[in-house]
């Protein structure tokens, strides 16, 4: 569970989170949005990467904000960024590999797990290929990889299906339900796909303008008439 | 442990037998002066390779490398005349100093990137450029600076290393070590972390990488090299002068490593070879050795326009084309 409470972020005049509050508690939840809605800068804050101004953040009962953000990685948290982070030089398994290498954990069992996780995104037998010679979606389905080793407790994906086709956000929406069975993590999902929103989150907090305008279960919240105006109405415009 | 940490690359491979065929073949062939420059050479690619892998894996340039030998070569001739240690472990000892420095190096160094960094660094070696100049290196004499005038006191040469070809088989053995220990760390996780560090700190720090702790790390493998190979200069002479360790020659040194290319192996001896070879050739011919700066300087002009990845890329691309493997090059 996720506990956001009275976040408010400023970047100099400009209001980027107004005290924003929800609890997320589904095993997958979403948040949408429109441009520069504050659906990055609040995953900045809970992932350490922005200071909020006020507020706080427990996940899983541990206050957050007062950690480093590799502590928190340590502890539980995983987030994956709106461009994926896969090093070039590295292989697929040691591009995972990364993410436990701080534990003390012994190394044949990190190393079973990593590839236990990449059997689950479908790269175990892409193991030992080189970063750089991936494709778009390979790497995003190491990166997925890489948030489901060690035990994470909170995995946050800013815009995963973005650049993906239709066929490629169907699988990794499927890949997405699978987390809280597998890893016993929950998922929180950034993404503008209204789509795979309804489809895998159960519940969805919207923010626009750096405020919250509705959060609930997924279904109610697409129907709420001020989400149709803001989020879908940018949508149009967008287009 | 990492199945992959013993796999021998191509790459790996050529630069094994060219330090063996280094070891047996240079010392049978090179006269006195050859001796001593080849020599100072091997002693410099091994302070060179330190450079290259903090450029080549984490972007950071660091223009201390030369003034590092330098506190690593001030440390073996202390301890040299202060007991009655073999030189293995004054070297040692060294290296494990000058690693401390590399730490405390990196303590303002991390908090600056790209060109502030460099000018710390710069900084540093200037300090350290007047530190030599004002308290000299050890000799034998009394006191903490053991300075004396006069003649040096007698140095102790590694046990297996008596005469100068035994000297540069010894340093080229020393050399292939510090190689094959910065290839190792590259192999395991302080590796992983670096590549994830120059992909974006922000990435590695959400991956649960204590992104200071391994830049200090680096600075730190860097600096245990460079105490190792200024403990090898200082063991080839019995005595090191203040000369040799200007800032300049840090800068100098640095360049080298690009123009040779900083992420492999045969970058640095390149880079060594420019740096001692060249201008022991150019006096030979009885040509002004101020001459090698225009080459440095053209060579310079050719990495950064045409060769990113240094006169070594283009060799090991070269390589890669003519045994018929497209794509680039992995070392
Ligand atoms: N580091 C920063 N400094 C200054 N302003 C920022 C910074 N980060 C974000 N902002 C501003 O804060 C607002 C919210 O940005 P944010 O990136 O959170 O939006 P978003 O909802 O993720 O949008 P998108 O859907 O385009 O990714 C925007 O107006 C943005 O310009
Ligand atoms: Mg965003």
């Amino acid at each position: 569970m996720i506990d956001i409470d009275a976040i408010t972020v400023r970047f100099g005049g400009l209001v980027a989170l107004n005290e924003v509050s929800a609890t997320l508690s589904a095993p997958v939840a979403g948040i949408i949005g429109p441009n520069g809605a504050g659906k990055t800068t609040l995953m900045n804050v809970v992932s350490g990467f922005i200071t909020a101004h006020s507020g706080r953040v427990m996940v899983e009962g541990q206050d957050f904000l007062a950690l480093a953000p590799h502590r928190r990685a340590q502890k539980g948290l995983r987030r994956s960024f709106q461009k994926e982070q896969i090093a070039d030089d590295l292989t697929v398994l040691e591009n995972v590999l990364v993410q436990t290498d701080w534990s003390l954990t012994g190394w044949s069992a990190k190393r079973a797990e990593a590839m236990d996780m990449l059997a689950v995104v479908g790269l175990a037998d892409r193991a030992d290929k080189i970063g750089g010679a991936l494709s778009g979606f390979e790497r995003r389905l190491t990166d997925v990889a890489r948030c489901m080793v060690g035990k994470p407790h909170l995995i946050m994906f800013d815009e995963p299906a973005g650049g993906l086709s239709v066929d490629e956000t169907r699988q990794l929406g499927d890949l997405i339900v699978q987390i809280h069975t597998l890893t016993g993590a929950q998922t929180v999902i950034i993404d503008h796909d209204v789509e795979l929103i309804s489809r895998i989150c159960a519940e969805t907090l919207v923010l626009d303008f750096g405020r919250r305008i509705a959060f609930g279960p997924t279904a109610d919240v697409l129907a709420d008439p001020r989400v149709k105006a803001a989020y879908l109405g940018t949508e149009e415009v967008a287009q | 442990m990492d199945r992959s940490l013993l796999r021998i690359t191509p790459s790996g491979a050529a630069g094994l037998i060219f330090a063996a065929a280094s070891f047996v073949f240079l010392p049978m062939v090179l006269g006195s002066y050859w001796l001593a420059i080849f020599t100072s050479a091997a002693i410099f690619a091994m302070a060179i390779s330190g450079v290259a892998f903090m450029y080549a894996r984490l972007g950071m340039v660091s223009l201390t490398q030369v003034g590092l030998m330098g506190i690593g070569g001030w440390v073996t001739l202390r301890l040299n005349y202060l007991w009655d240690m073999p030189f293995e472990v004054n070297m040692v000892l060294a290296a494990l100093a000058t690693m401390i420095c590399g730490w405390i190096l990196a303590l303002p160094a991390l908090r600056m990137r790209g060109l502030y960094l460099a000018l710390v660094t710069l900084m540093a070696a200037g300090g350290l450029e007047i530190l030599f100049a004002t308290y000299q290196f050890p000799n034998g004499g009394e006191g903490f600076w053991g300075v004396k005038i006069g003649s040096n006191a007698p140095f102790r040469r590694p046990a297996l290393a008596q005469t100068p070809e035994a000297y540069l088989r010894y340093v080229i053995v020393v050399a292939t070590l510090g190689f094959l220990f910065i290839e190792g760390q590259r192999r395991l996780f302080p590796g992983r972390a670096w590549a994830l560090i120059r992909r974006s700190e922000a990435a590695a720090m959400a991956a649960g990488v204590n992104v200071t702790l391994y830049k200090t790390w680096a600075f730190g493998i860097a600096g245990a090299i460079a105490g190792a190979s200024g403990a090898l200069l200082a063991g080839s002479l019995g005595l090191l002068d203040d000369g040799t360790f200007r800032s300049s020659e840090s800068i100098m040194l640095f360049a080298l490593a690009v123009v040779g290319g900083a992420r492999f192996w045969l970058g640095a001896v390149i880079a060594a070879v420019l740096f001692r070879v060249l201008p022991g050739l150019l006096n030979t011919w009885g040509v002004d050795t101020d001459l090698a700066f225009v080459i440095f300087g053209a060579g310079l002009l050719h990495a950064l326009i045409t060769a990113p990845n240094g006169i070594a890329g283009q060799i090991f691309d070269l390589v890669a084309n003519l045994r018929g493997k497209k794509g680039k090059t992995h070392d």
